[in-house]
């Protein structure tokens, strides 16, 4: 309802401005002398008052110093351990901008406008997918473009934002710029072009970002992956607009400098480069009916919903997820975050989400795991310890900033261990009070100890009791036979896998050492994900919060036949209240 | 009287207006800020504003011969209620506490409504004519009413009954009862005794007014005072601290606790419960130093029940950090969010 309402005021909105805008670019061409097409001079900004740059002194050295560094060469005590990198402002590379490849973004100190300030808006919106939060809110409009005065005056030190010498401006004048309808012929040229313009040998042939992944490197030597146009969310000049396709339009423009991401302004009309906006904006994940989906405010990624539900199906559950029990299963977004509580920690954590649907039958549930990993990994040697062992002694590296052998620079010289998954339930979580469970890294003690089906890419498949954080896992060594890995396969960076375990019941399994799906009941759900070219085994992998399992009950007869009592129940009354109410104005009382 | 209700009705239009716009998306639901910390006392007095307006426009309505009749008031202004609360208020409050205040509405409308007999006689009017049904329009709205009732009810009690699958709700305590001592790194501290060692002045004293004087200018872009530098190269005492604080704080918190102590860091959209957000005046702003000691040396693990150790995924930091280097950091905290302390007395 307040979508359709939101929709057409959207519409009557946006047509006044394309009414505006046209009655504005009337004489304006497109194609102006030597310009790529879509893009017009600009003149650079004068240099902020002094006082602007020593009040953003200030706010620099209160918010911004502890990443970004005393310099600004992006080597702030946090930077070590944050992958992407904080920016190094020094040599004046900015990643997001309205600019042509290479130059300088757009910046001035006395026009907060959107489209036309772009370190402004970066700030103001932050960067998704990267630990760059936004500062609306924390920082006023005046603070933040004191602090940019200071960052591109005093920290940017290699070029000059006034330099009329070397220095030019071409801007790309995306406002005037109508999106291109995204039908099907325009998607299926985008996706031709996407070949064409070898866009997918970086970014994959399903655009997973899983194209020449260990390669690529930034300007400052460290390591960078592409982007994954399936997780537009984490697209970092998205502006927290994630869906909207300008953006693409603009990254394809523009160019990120400093990476390997070119411009291809010079080599594509405007109309090709709206076909290939179109084309990666569709590939991002909707919800089955194609809409986009909800996007939590707080933190720039789907909104969660923390009941898995798994349908029944009669007979055998299907291993092909083409079948139509798997498509009409509902989908959850499970987000992964670092395990950061143990050691060793996993500050980067390549695994930010996986996608989980579930089916159950008379015998067994199957939960069917996707994953984007943009390298299969198996393990090439050994193990340094047994894979049972959790508690082994780690030393952890110090965050120096990015000097050799820090963290940054180790990025991809991992030792490669198993891509690997593992689904943690509690054992015997009927007899816990509610809400009480056990802890959410391998339970708390013996007494209700986890239960934890890890599968690894090595095509092996195994069970675990786990009794806390701090103690080996046991090994249940007659339970895998009960297992079965329906199917594993990697393609084109992302795992798809299917998991069947028993119910377990009292009948058939034990019940003290195995969990009890029970139909209609809440069972909690623990997800762990390991990546193994992130050197992540043991304790070092991405971890999720606490989900339910909830195996979906048939509707039960009553549901059917009650409301149907309510409304008769209904209509008694109504000839009640009108028969009394006629009776007394005869005069006459019940 | 007449232009201060004419400026009450001007006022009432403006702010429905902008609630409209911003229910359609026409107008950013954030063009009149709600400031962290002051979004009660912001509210209340917007929701006086709005009073006032509808008093006006009453007012206005019957001045011009079109007065508003009292069913329809009530109406409006519990529906006025309810879309404020989901439109206005950012973030947004879940529906079961949007259902409450809702219900807590109707009810003070209902007392509004029959605060006179007269009053309640006209709100109940235009129900008994539907009840009498005496004009034709009566009569036809009466037989939609029985039709449509039943339907209704029995839809939604078919709704109401189907096997839902929605997360379950669990009441944590955020702040639970401390221990009265605690054991960190071998040595017992008591907290109500023990004091943070780094809260000195230059001389190396403990001196509680210096560094309060040298925390933050309060209120929105909370900014470090001038000529307070943690980073300057001279910086002694609690100033050095601070900085050596921050520097613990963003190796190891901000991925959670986020890069403005906001608890909206970089994994804590994993999290639930979603990370402490420290800008919030309910959080350290009202607990004493030892306090905050005990939870960021046991972590998720050391909490009692109440508070779900079992869900948390805070760190029991003293495995990861020395008693020092805790301390630190509780220290930038304070600084950085620029609250106080509470003190034991």
């Amino acid at each position: 309802m307040r979508n359709s309402l939101s929709r057409k005021a959207g519409v009557i909105s946006a047509s006044a401005f394309g009414a505006i805008l046209l009655s504005g670019s009337v004489g304006n061409s497109v194609f102006a002398d030597g310009l790529p097409e879509g893009f017009k001079k600009g003149d650079l900004a004068p240099e902020p008052a002094a006082e602007m740059i020593e009040a953003g002194k200030r706010v620099y050295f209160t918010k911004c110093v502890w990443c970004h560094g005393v310099d600004g060469a992006g080597d702030g005590p946090g930077a070590d351990r944050l992958w992407p990198r904080p920016r190094n402002f020094n040599q004046g590379t900015f990643k997001i901008r309205h600019t042509a490849s290479g130059e300088l973004p757009l910046f001035d100190a006395k026009k907060p406008t959107a489209g036309q300030n772009d370190l402004f808006e970066t700030v103001t919106h932050g960067l998704p997918g990267s630990a760059m939060p936004s500062w609306e809110g924390i920082l006023t409009d005046e603070q933040r473009l004191q602090v940019l005065a200071f960052v591109t005056t005093q920290l940017v030190k290699d070029r000059k934002f006034t330099d009329k010498q070397s220095e030019t401006q071409t801007v790309l004048q995306l406002g005037d710029l109508k999106p291109k309808a995204s039908n099907e012929e325009s998607k299926k040229r985008g996706s031709e072009l996407i070949v064409e313009k070898k866009c997918i040998e970086c970014h994959g042939t399903e655009g997973r970002g899983d194209g020449n992944a260990f390669n690529l490197k930034d300007d400052w030597g460290f390591s960078i992956q592409p982007a994954n146009w399936h997780k537009c969310w984490n697209f970092r000049g998205s502006r927290q607009d994630p869906y909207n396709v300008k953006n693409i339009f603009r990254t394809f423009s523009t160019g990120v400098n400093g990476t390997p991401m070119p411009s291809f302004a010079d080599n594509t009309t405007v109309d090709e480069r709206w076909d290939i906006a179109n084309f990666v904006n569709s590939l991002c994940e909707r919800d089955p009916e194609g809409n986009p989906l909800p996007i939590d405010p707080l933190t720039d990624k789907p909104k969660i919903n923390f009941v898995v539900p798994s349908d029944p199906v009669e007979g055998e559950i299907p291993a092909d997820i083409e079948n139509e029990a798997w498509q009409k299963a509902p989908k959850r977004y499970v987000a992964m975050g670092g395990q950061i509580t143990h050691k060793p920690r996993n500050f980067v954590n390549r695994i930010d989400d996986i996608w989980v649907r579930s089916l159950y039958n008379d015998k067994s549930v199957v939960y069917l795991l996707e994953w984007d990993d943009r390298t299969k990994s198996v393990a090439e040697g050994k193990l340094p310890w047994a894979p049972t062992a959790v508690n082994i002694d780690v030393k952890e590296q110090a965050p120096k900033t990015g000097e050799e052998g820090s963290i940054a620079s180790n990025q991809n010289n991992y030792a490669v261990y198993n891509d690997a998954i593992a689904i943690e339930t509690p054992v015997k979580w009927k007899d816990l009070p509610a809400p009480i469970k056990p802890r959410y890294l391998f339970g708390t003690n013996d007494q209700f100890p986890v239960d934890i089906v890890k599968w690894e890419a090595d095509g092996s498949i195994r069970a675990f009791k786990g009794t806390g954080w701090d103690k080996d896992f046991e090994e249940r060594d007659t339970y895998e036979e009960n297992l079965k890995v329906l199917k594993s396969e990697w393609k084109n960076g992302r795992w798809y896998v299917m998991i069947q375990r028993p119910l377990g019941n009292k009948k058939d399994q034990d019940y003290d050492e195995d969990t009890f799906f029970e139909v209609g009941q809440y069972i909690p759900t623990v997800f762990f994900a390991w990546d193994g070219h992130n050197g992540d085994a043991g304790r070092k992998m991405a971890v999720s919060a606490f989900y339910y399992t909830f195996l979906n009950p048939p509707i039960p007869r009553e549901t059917y036949i009650y409301p149907v009592v309510i409304a008769f129940g209904v209509v008694l009354l109504e000839g009640w209240v009108m028969t009394r109410r006629a009776n007394k104005k005869k005069g006459k009382t019940l | 009287m007449k232009a201060l209700m004419s400026v009450g009705a001007l006022i009432g239009v403006i702010g429905l207006l902008l609630l409209v716009g911003m229910i359609f998306d026409i107008v950013p639901s954030n063009t009149v800020r709600l400031v962290e910390g002051y979004m009660p006392m912001q509210m209340l007095s917007e929701l006086a504003v709005f009073v006032a307006g509808f008093a006006g426009l009453s007012y206005m309505m019957s001045a011009m011969g079109m007065p508003i009749p009292r069913f329809w008031q009530a109406i409006a202004f519990w529906a006025f209620i309810l879309l404020y609360l989901k439109f206005r208020v950012y973030p947004p409050i879940p529906f079961s506490v949007r259902a409450m205040y809702g219900t807590v509405s109707l009810v003070a409308v209902f007392m509004w409504m029959s605060a006179n007999e007269d009053d309640w006689r006209k709100f109940k009017q235009p129900i008994m004519n539907v009840l009498d049904a005496q004009s034709g329009t009566n009569k036809l709205l009466r037989y939609a009413y029985l039709v449509l009732l039943p339907i209704l009810i029995g839809g939604f009690s078919y709704n109401a009954m189907k096997p839902k699958s929605e997360e379950p709700i669990e009441l944590r305590t955020v702040h639970p009862a401390p221990p009265a001592s605690t054991k960190v790194h071998g040595k017992t501290y008591t907290l109500q005794t023990s004091q943070n060692p780094y809260r000195v002045n230059p001389e190396g004293k403990y001196d509680q007014e210096y560094t309060n004087a040298n925390i933050v200018e309060q209120g929105m872009g909370r900014l470090m005072k001038p000529n307070a530098n943690p980073w300057d190269q001279n910086a002694q005492g609690y100033l050095k601290y601070v900085r050596e604080g921050g520097e613990i704080f963003f190796q190891n918190c901000h991925f959670c606790h986020g890069d403005n102590l906001n608890g909206r860091g970089l994994h804590a959209f994993a999290f639930n419960p979603i990370p402490a957000n420290f800008t919030d005046p309910g959080t350290i702003a009202q607990l004493q130093e030892t306090f905050i000691f005990w939870r960021v040396a046991k972590g998720g693990i050391g909490l009692p029940n109440e508070g779900f150790p079992w869900a948390s995924v805070m760190p029991p930091w003293e495995q990861h950090l020395t008693v020092d280097e805790i301390w630190k950091v509780i220290l930038f905290e304070y600084w950085h969010t620029g609250y106080y302390p509470r003190t034991w007395d």
